[in-house]
Parts: C-alpha cells; sequence; structure tokens
C-alpha cells in the first residue's frame, strides 16, 4: 500500500479552477464589413446565425465583445485564429 | 465591373475585367512582399498581427513568438493564391486543380483582354476573403499616411482608397454570395 506522500492542495485547485477563466474578446474595427464579422463567428466558433449577429452588433456598437471563454490556450488559439482572419482580438482574464 | 455569381459548387464565381484582375494581381503581389519584408515597425503590419496582451508585455511577446511565424505564413499563402489567379496572361500560375482561373474567350478580343473567371470552394472562397480583409487593412493604414500634400501625395492617397472601396466591394460581393441569410 503506497503512502500519500503529498495532501491535495486545495489552494492550487482553486487557482487551477480561476485559471480557466480567460475571454476571448473582439474589438470593432472599421475596416471590416459587419458581413464578414458575422460569417467568421458562424464558421468559425459555429454559432447560430442570430447568435452570430448579436455578437457582431455588440462589436460594432459597444466597441467589444467577449466571444469565448475557457481555458487559456483553448483562448490563445482562437485569438490567433481571429488575428488569421484580420480580426482585433484580445485574451482577458476573465471575472469568475 | 466585377460580377459575383453562385458557383457550380458550394462557392463562389468571380468575373473580372482583365484590367481589374491585373490590379488584383498586383496589390496581392505587395501584400505578399510586405509581409515577407516588411518592417516590425510598419503599423500596418501591427494591423495583421495584433497584439493579443495589451496589458501584459511578456505573455505578448510569448504569443507572438508561438504563432507571428505561421501567421505570416498563412497570409502569404493567400495572398500568393490571389495574385496566381488573376496574374496576367502569360504570367498566371495555376497552384490548385480545383480554383483554377481560366480564361474566357470573348470573340475577336486579345487573350490579353479577356474576362477572368475565378471559380473558388468554400474553402478557396475563405482564403480570398481573409485576404481581402488583409488588404483592406493596410490600404486604410496608409492612405494619408504621409501628412504633406503634394499633387502627387494626393493622387497615391486617391488611387489607395479607390481600391480600398474596390475590395470592400469585390468582398461584400462575395458574402452575398456566400451568406445570403445574412441580409
Amino acid at each position: 500500500m503506497t503512502r500519500t506522500l503529498v495532501e491535495p492542495d486545495l489552494d492550487s485547485i482553486t487557482i487551477e479552477s480561476l485559471a480557466s477563466a480567460w475571454n476571448t474578446v473582439v474589438w470593432d474595427d472599421p475596416v471590416n464589413l459587419m458581413t464578414y464579422v458575422s460569417y467568421v463567428f458562424r464558421s468559425y466558433f459555429g454559432y447560430s446565425a442570430d447568435e452570430a449577429e448579436r455578437l457582431m452588433l455588440q462589436v460594432h456598437n459597444d466597441g467589444r465583445a467577449i466571444v469565448a471563454s475557457g481555458y487559456r490556450e483553448a483562448m490563445e488559439r482562437h485569438v490567433q485564429a481571429m488575428h488569421g482572419y484580420g480580426l482585433q482580438a484580445t485574451i482577458d482574464r476573465g471575472t469568475p | 465591373m466585377i460580377i459575383a455569381s453562385r458557383s457550380s459548387t458550394a462557392g463562389v464565381s468571380l468575373r473580372f475585367q482583365a484590367a481589374e484582375a491585373a490590379l488584383l494581381s498586383d496589390l496581392a503581389d505587395q501584400v505578399d512582399s510586405m509581409l515577407l519584408l516588411g518592417s516590425p515597425d510598419d503599423p500596418a503590419l501591427a494591423r495583421l498581427l495584433p497584439n493579443a496582451y495589451p496589458d501584459d508585455a511578456e505573455a505578448q511577446r510569448d504569443y507572438a513568438r508561438y504563432t507571428r511565424s505561421s501567421l505570416i505564413e498563412s497570409k502569404r499563402a493567400a495572398a500568393q493564391q490571389v495574385r496566381d489567379a488573376t496574374a496576367p496572361v502569360g504570367e498566371r500560375v495555376s497552384t490548385r486543380s480545383d480554383a483554377s482561373a481560366a480564361v474566357i474567350p470573348d470573340g475577336d478580343a486579345d487573350a490579353a483582354d479577356a474576362d477572368v473567371v475565378v471559380e473558388l470552394d468554400e474553402s478557396d472562397a475563405w482564403v480570398w476573403l481573409t485576404f481581402l480583409t488583409d488588404l483592406r487593412l493596410i490600404l486604410n493604414e496608409r492612405v494619408g499616411a504621409i501628412e504633406e500634400s503634394t499633387p502627387e501625395q494626393d493622387q497615391r492617397d486617391d488611387y489607395l482608397s479607390a481600391a480600398y472601396d474596390w475590395a470592400g466591394y469585390l468582398q461584400g460581393s462575395m458574402l452575398e454570395v456566400l451568406d445570403p441569410t445574412d441580409k
């Protein structure tokens, strides 16, 4: 029988779950056509036409929108994809 | 005059006048060169490769280190695909069998003056849409970039503005075909 040498570290578990709260933020850029932005949201994230339209309008009207949340690595992949599409995107630490 | 119409596949078919195709090919070539040779300080390049962590310089350095070369590579590949599909007759290179540009013979007109028709499937269409976005970001950054107003400078800005509007019209026309439910 093996002894557990290390007690589960509750602090690090809490930190781990907080660490998952990152956001992909897309910023308004007057250069991009609105139809293009919503087409990207639909095609890349798989959002419905209505949801993609809602997020696109939020970007347009509020200057920014959170388009995805989750682990940091996943958000970096999303941001890289958005940069590939020519959208202005950043990574934000989410509010838990 | 560009005509975008539904392709026989799920994509889009584009018809350009020879001069329009040559202009687009030239712009795509310039975008490719800029991505290859552009100075990191170039604000237009910064538009294409934005900062992912505006408030965290160290995280941004890591992000750039891991993503920059692959982003540049895919943007260059897109520019090259558009350049090759619209290059003047004789210079045209068909890079993809399923997206090759075909010259439509137009009566007695020289082949060089004939319309250029480009058939794009959905994945090629994405390549074009993203290229047109990058092109517009660059043109938008370049217009008025030199403050000194001379007749030559004003003429240059007029040309860049016209190209910017034209690329937007092309992209909008493509989206109307590709995404008609969005209307």
